[in-house]
């Protein structure tokens, strides 16, 4: 907060240039981002129990990196993405045990379903503001939870669906832990490439416009709802496809944990909260900050009585959302901002 | 070349009882200068929303190049040429004043820097280049005006409303609004503007169209109206200290 009026205060002509980097820039500040990413896979990739949460740390990066484009950008708060999720997980594990579907293949057709889905079941909240559009899609996610008991036929109902080890690349089932790893991470970077690339796009302008003021965005041509739904389209495909992955890697999906609110479609949210809304690290931070705290947390404190790691969880939380309003990228830009105020004066 | 580039006929504007606007028409011909005065409250800006889309006429008909275009939405107007500022600036506060221009030149610079390059220019053309890369919440309320004015050219509009955007600046910043403006319109752009200040009406405006509770009661020459008496009771007489 100071720093920005430091920055206001500012008056040195010289102040270093913002402004749109050129695409080389990024592109070489996407890789070195991502070789950032890669180091905790390097070090830690002999400790199984390590390995897991690196994979699930991508994964969730990746998807609060989707979520982060309809609720960061476009300002829409949505608590309603576990749908995609499970929409994306069980279209994918489905097609592979019906038809034999390779995975691959199969994260498609939910990821289309969902840019279709999405849209149209948001269409109508688009209307709602702020909170009341974040439990509006809160009650789609329970609204899915209990359909997907109900629908036994294609969900497996409450016992869920399994899927056989066969392990072969085609199936997307390895023996080497690792390759699941990789995999995640590869998600990680598509989703976070496609979040560069729309924020360099007219798309992205007009979403970070919507967000801002919808009046002013309206009289620059812009056509608000139209915005929304296609960013709801990308953001909800990315997220149908994640949610394939995860049915791949665990194997065992059922209702009760796909709709999870603490663990998926709550989750998004809080990753993104704690790293930073609206940024393309940001999402990416809380994943790497959170995923594995939460699991380390949960695997000590386990024993001493359910619920306490998510307490412990809980109260970092809190903290987070005390003394960083803008999360953990936003207190990294004011500190940035400080600092070259303080060389520049 | 003589048929209005812009039409109101019969405008009414409708807030439960109050008439805000009355049974307004006017023309605005291609590459005029026109201005709206008349008191605070008299119904200015609503019908400024009413032109722009803002706000849905309770009755009456507004039409662009002939086109009636009652029906369309702000955004669909915006496509058609229209330009406008709001009276309380509508900054899009967590984007630089670049990437607000930018949201503007977006409408027709689909490229990236193309469209960088369009808003840049316009922040030159209102004096903000040097804050290009300053967040729009820490500009100053003269700078967010500006500003206004520079995303609302970057849609490159043949006509440009703009509401009461003098208020607020000092003498020179007025004064290299009215010469940007008579540069511009010596390009061709249309202004229809609603401005309190009478030495810019003055100075700058062919017609004057004078609205007193919502209804027009004057239209002539800067010089006409600015000595018409009516005018000077309705307007002069009541003016906001
Ligand atoms: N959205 C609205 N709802 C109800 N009354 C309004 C609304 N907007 C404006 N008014 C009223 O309409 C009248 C005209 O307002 P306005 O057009 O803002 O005047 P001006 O721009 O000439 O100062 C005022 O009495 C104002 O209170
Ligand atoms: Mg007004």
């Amino acid at each position: 907060m100071n720093s920005d009026d430091l920055a206001t205060a500012d008056p040195s002509p010289n102040r270093p240039a913002g402004g749109i980097l050129p695409w080389r820039r990024v592109a070489l500040l996407y890789a070195v981002g991502l070789l950032v990413t890669l180091v905790p896979l390097l070090l830690l990739s002999r400790n199984f129990f390590w390995l897991n949460i690196i994979t699930y740390t991508y994964l969730f990066a990746g998807l609060a990196v989707a979520w982060n484009i309809i609720a960061g950008f476009g300002g829409q708060f949505s608590l309603g993405h576990g749908v995609f999720f499970a929409i994306g997980a069980y279209t994918t594990a489905r097609l592979f045990l019906d038809w034999e579907i390779s995975p691959w293949l199969g994260l498609l057709p939910g990821a289309i379903a969902c840019a279709v889905v999405g849209p149209l079941i948001f269409w109508p909240t688009f209307r709602l503001k702020g909170s009341f559009f974040a439990i509006a899609t809160l009650a789609f996610n329970e609204v899915a939870l209990v359909l997907a008991n109900y629908l036994e036929s294609v969900t497996g109902g409450p016992r869920g669906l399994q899927v056989p080890f066969r392990a072969a690349f085609k199936n997307m089932i390895f023996t080497d832990p690792r390759a699941y790893t990789v995999l995640m991470f590869v998600f990680m970077a598509i989703a976070v490439g496609i979040s560069i690339v729309l924020m360099r796009s007219r798309l992205g302008y007009y979403l970070l416009a919507v967000r801002e003021d919808e009046d002013a965005a309206r009289a620059a041509g812009i056509s608000v709802i139209q915005v929304k739904l296609r960013a709801t389209a990308l953001s909800a495909a990315l997220t149908a496809i994640g949610g394939g992955l995860f049915a791949m890697y665990i194997r065992t999906i059922d209702p009760l944990t796909l709709f999870s609110l603490p663990d998926i479609g709550v989750k998004f949210a809080l990753l993104s909260l704690i790293g930073g809304m609206g940024t393309i690290t940001g999402p990416v931070l809380g994943a790497f900050l959170i995923i594995p705290l939460e699991s380390y947390l949960r695997a000590v404190f386990g024993g001493s009585g359910p619920g306490v790691h998510l307490i412990l969880l809980g109260f970092v939380m809190l903290l987070a959302a005390l003394f960083m309003r803008r999360g953990v990228a936003g207190a990294i830009d004011s500190l940035r901002q400080h600092w070259r105020h303080r060389r520049s004066a | 070349m003589s048929e209005p580039f812009l039409q109101v006929r019969g405008a009414v504007k409708r807030f439960g009882g109050l008439t805000a606007v009355n049974d307004v028409s006017f023309d605005v011909r291609r590459g005029e200068i026109v201005s709206i005065i008349g008191p605070n409250g008299a119904g200015k800006t609503t019908l400024f929303n009413l032109l722009t889309g803002q706000l849905k006429p309770t009755a009456g008909d507004v039409s662009l190049n002939g086109q009636v275009i009652n029906a369309l939405p702000p955004e669909r107007r915006a496509r058609l040429g229209l330009g406008r500022t709001f009276q309380i600036a509508k900054p899009l506060l967590t984007l630089t004043a670049l990437e607000n221009a930018m949201v503007g030149s977006f409408l027709h610079h689909s490229r990236l820097h193309d469209a960088e390059a369009k808003a840049h220019q316009m922040l030159i053309e209102v004096g903000l280049d040097r804050r290009a890369h300053v967040r729009a919440a820490q500009l100053t309320l003269s700078e967010r005006r500006r500003l206004e004015v520079a995303r609302a050219l970057a849609l490159e509009p043949s006509l440009m409303l703009l509401d009461e955007v003098m208020a607020g600046l000092n003498q020179s910043e007025v004064q290299d609004s009215i010469d940007l403006f008579r540069r511009l319109n010596g390009a061709g752009l249309t202004f229809l503007i609603i401005e309190h200040n009478l030495k810019v009406v003055r100075a700058f405006s062919e017609r004057v169209i004078v609205i007193d509770r919502g209804a027009k009661i004057a239209e002539g020459t800067a010089e006409q109206i600015l000595t018409n008496p009516e005018v000077v009771t309705a307007y002069l007489g009541r003016r906001r200290g």
